[in-house]
């Protein structure tokens, strides 16, 4: 459970309910999102930098969405990133095809993702846990060679679709920089709207659900509109970063969202912190600067180990690595980073105490 | 006739080495309650270790090197990852046993490289023939040890005390514990059946096509197996297997490979959607 700070009182509904509590957090939370506005002109911001950072935004609103779904409901997707590619072609169909701008386009995406979503979400009524699971990955499946199959003309087939540079009145985001400041308002809003919607009647019922749905049941929640509601919610979340990524890579393939990835994000959700906002956030920085890691260190190991194993390594390294930072995180840290962060705040607020 | 028979035949022999990779995914799932996606993991380690030991000590030391070898990993396994997980939620074992499946893969890209290892011949390669029908000696004996392991695995739940144990656990784990059975013991000898099953799977599918890293993603195929006959089924894990191979053999030989890939998954939806629980599942009825 985590403390308040010291001296903090609710004697107002307004302050039970809020997020922001002292001015302390407020003047934080402006900082940083001016920090944040600032990025790319901060001296040590380099295109490389802010790729790595645009990467991350784009995958922290996936995990969001992955985060709802999962964490907040319990409802187990392992098909997370196939709708991110459902986003992704949507997008890019509605821009190359129809001619639509940027702006009507994204929602647009997270619509058709969420609807797809609800579409494979509708077993979830009658599967639970593990089965709705598989379930979903049978939608990763059953996404992927739609896409590789069904009218070549319109979606290419196998080699998929390219975009020009996303450009909206005259404005072209065809650099790192223009597509951060595309990304990164989108992102902060995006989180904005889930952490307010985990409070709302729809979180705590999804909340409720989790925790065991057929009392939830019992208590008035419609299962049926509720785990179709959190499949639509996680899928829009989906369909938007899907979205984003696709003005960032401008192109798509259908063995782009792989299996891998979907099992990828349920890992980030693990090391980061199943069922909290923070966590999810902590987790996609942590994998994404671990990933970087990764590649800067398979050149390194190469060179030293015999020339046998250096073209193994590079092939295998990635598997291992995440194998062992999922097994040990789960094996140590169960409830992610998103806990250690309480337990330090927690050692911080009562000091010079021990307890609590 | 002659296609549909080749295919037939093909998709039995397929079907036999999901049925068995299934069985081992349902014996532990029937005591942890964990779903072991590292099965096809397990086949894979268990492959390449059969290939390069048989190479270094001959056919029969290195069968029994291996077996003793792929035992201690799926002990290890068990040990040192799943048990600390008992009484975490079903995500924690999920995604625990998919991570270890890619430490497997990983390792054994280390160990062993890209490359396609050449493993012993043990079928004579002469075919013989019922009624005009050609059948190669890799699909006679596939079918017989799945006809086998099914009576052996029926026998061993009904009869044999250790057996019963199983059952007790599958149903209930404090209560076994009252009991008087070690459940964790029975966690151990589960994952140990599920590592000799892989490496019977392994002997197989070596002679079918040589060892390789990638035999792990079979794993990934056995998925639609076992949910399509019900977890915790011993009959529906073969019959599964048997549905999902023949129909993957079937639907390639004639109308794409691309679909072939698919069928199984699309197969599972809508056995999830009619039977939730699966062709022989055991339904539970939840109480709050």
């Amino acid at each position: 459970m985590a403390t308040r700070p010291a001296g903090v009182y609710d004697v107002r509904y307004e302050q039970d309910i809020a997020v922001i509590r002292t001015i302390p957090q407020w003047i934080t939370l402006g900082l940083f999102l001016v920090f944040l506005c600032l990025l790319p002109q901060l001296p040590f911001s380099s295109r490389y930098l802010l790729n790595v950072v645009n990467i991350i935004l784009i995958m922290i609103i996936a995990i969001h969405g992955l985060n709802i779904l999962t964490g907040f409901a319990g409802l187990i997707s392992v098909g997370h990133s196939a709708f991110m590619g459902v986003g992704a072609y949507a997008c890019a169909s509605f821009m190359l095809w129809f001619d639509l701008s940027i702006w009507i386009a994204l929602p647009l995406s997270g619509l058709t993702a969420g609807l797809v979503g609800i579409l494979f979400g509708l077993p979830s009524l009658r599967l639970k846990g593990f089965y709705l699971a598989m379930a979903t990955i049978a939608a990763q499946f059953i996404i992927r060679s739609f896409f590789f199959h069904f009218k070549p003309e319109i979606f290419g087939g196998s080699t998929g679709m390219s975009l020009k540079p996303v450009s909206t009145f005259g404005f072209v985001f065809d650099t790192q920089e223009k597509i951060y400041y595309l990304v990164m308002p989108i992102t902060v809003i995006m989180t904005y709207f889930a952490v307010n919607l985990i409070r709302s009647r729809m979180g705590r019922a999804f909340v409720a659900i989790r925790d065991n749905d057929l009392s939830a049941e019992i208590m008035g929640i419609s299962l049926f509109s509720y785990k179709l509601r959190a499949f639509f919610v996680s899928c829009f979340f989906a369909g938007i970063a899907g979205c984003l990524y696709i003005v960032f890579m401008r192109t798509i393939r259908p063995d782009q969202y792989t299996l891998m990835d979907s099992i990828w994000m349920l890992g980030i959700l693990i090391i980061g912190g199943l069922g909290s906002v923070l966590g999810g956030i902590l987790g996609t920085i942590f994998v994404k600067v671990l990933d970087e890691v990764v590649l800067v260190l398979t050149p390194f190991l190469g060179g030293i180990l015999p020339s046998e194993y250096a073209s193994r390594i590079s092939a295998s390294l990635g598997l291992v690595v995440f194998g062992l930072v999922v097994v040990l995180f789960l094996i140590l840290e169960p409830r992610g980073l998103a806990h250690r962060w309480e337990i330090l705040k927690n050692r911080f607020r009562h000091w010079p105490f021990t307890y609590g | 006739m002659y296609f549909f028979v080749y295919f037939l035949m093909s998709g039995i022999f397929l079907g036999a080495i999901y049925a068995i990779i299934s069985l081992g995914i349902v014996i532990i799932y029937k005591s942890t309650k964990v779903f072991n996606f590292a099965q096809g993991h397990l086949l894979m380690v268990a492959a390449l270790l059969g290939a390069s030991l048989t190479q270094r000590f001959g056919l029969i030391g290195g069968f029994v090197l291996t077996v003793v070898g792929i035992s201690v990993v799926g002990l290890l396994l068990e040990r040192l990852t799943l048990r600390p997980l008992i009484g975490q939620p079903l995500i924690a074992a999920l995604l625990m046993t998919i991570a270890l499946g890619y430490l497997l893969e990983g390792g054994a890209l280390i160990l062993w490289g890209e490359g396609l290892y050449k493993y012993p011949a043990l079928f004579p390669s002469t075919p013989f023939t019922i009624s005009s029908i050609t059948v190669s000696q890799e699909v006679a004996w596939a079918f017989v040890v799945v006809a086998v392991s099914f009576g052996v695995f029926v026998l061993f739940y009904q009869r044999t005390l250790l057996g019963k144990a199983m059952r007790a656990t599958a149903e209930d784990h404090e209560v076994s514990q009252s009991m008087g059975i070690r459940v964790t013991n029975i966690f151990s000898v589960s994952w140990l059946i599920a590592a000799l099953l892989a490496f019977v799977s392994s002997v197989f599918l070596g002679s079918l096509s040589g060892a390789h890293y990638l035999n792990s993603h079979l794993g990934l195929k056995a998925i639609p197996a076992v949910l399509v006959g019900g977890l915790d089924s011993i009959v529906g894990a073969i019959i599964g297997g048997m549905i999902v191979g023949l129909l993957e053999s079937l639907v390639t030989g004639y109308l794409s490979a691309e679909l072939g890939e698919v069928v199984p998954f699309i197969v599972l939806l809508v056995v999830l959607l009619v039977k939730p629980y699966g062709l022989f599942g055991l339904v539970r009825i939840e109480r709050i």
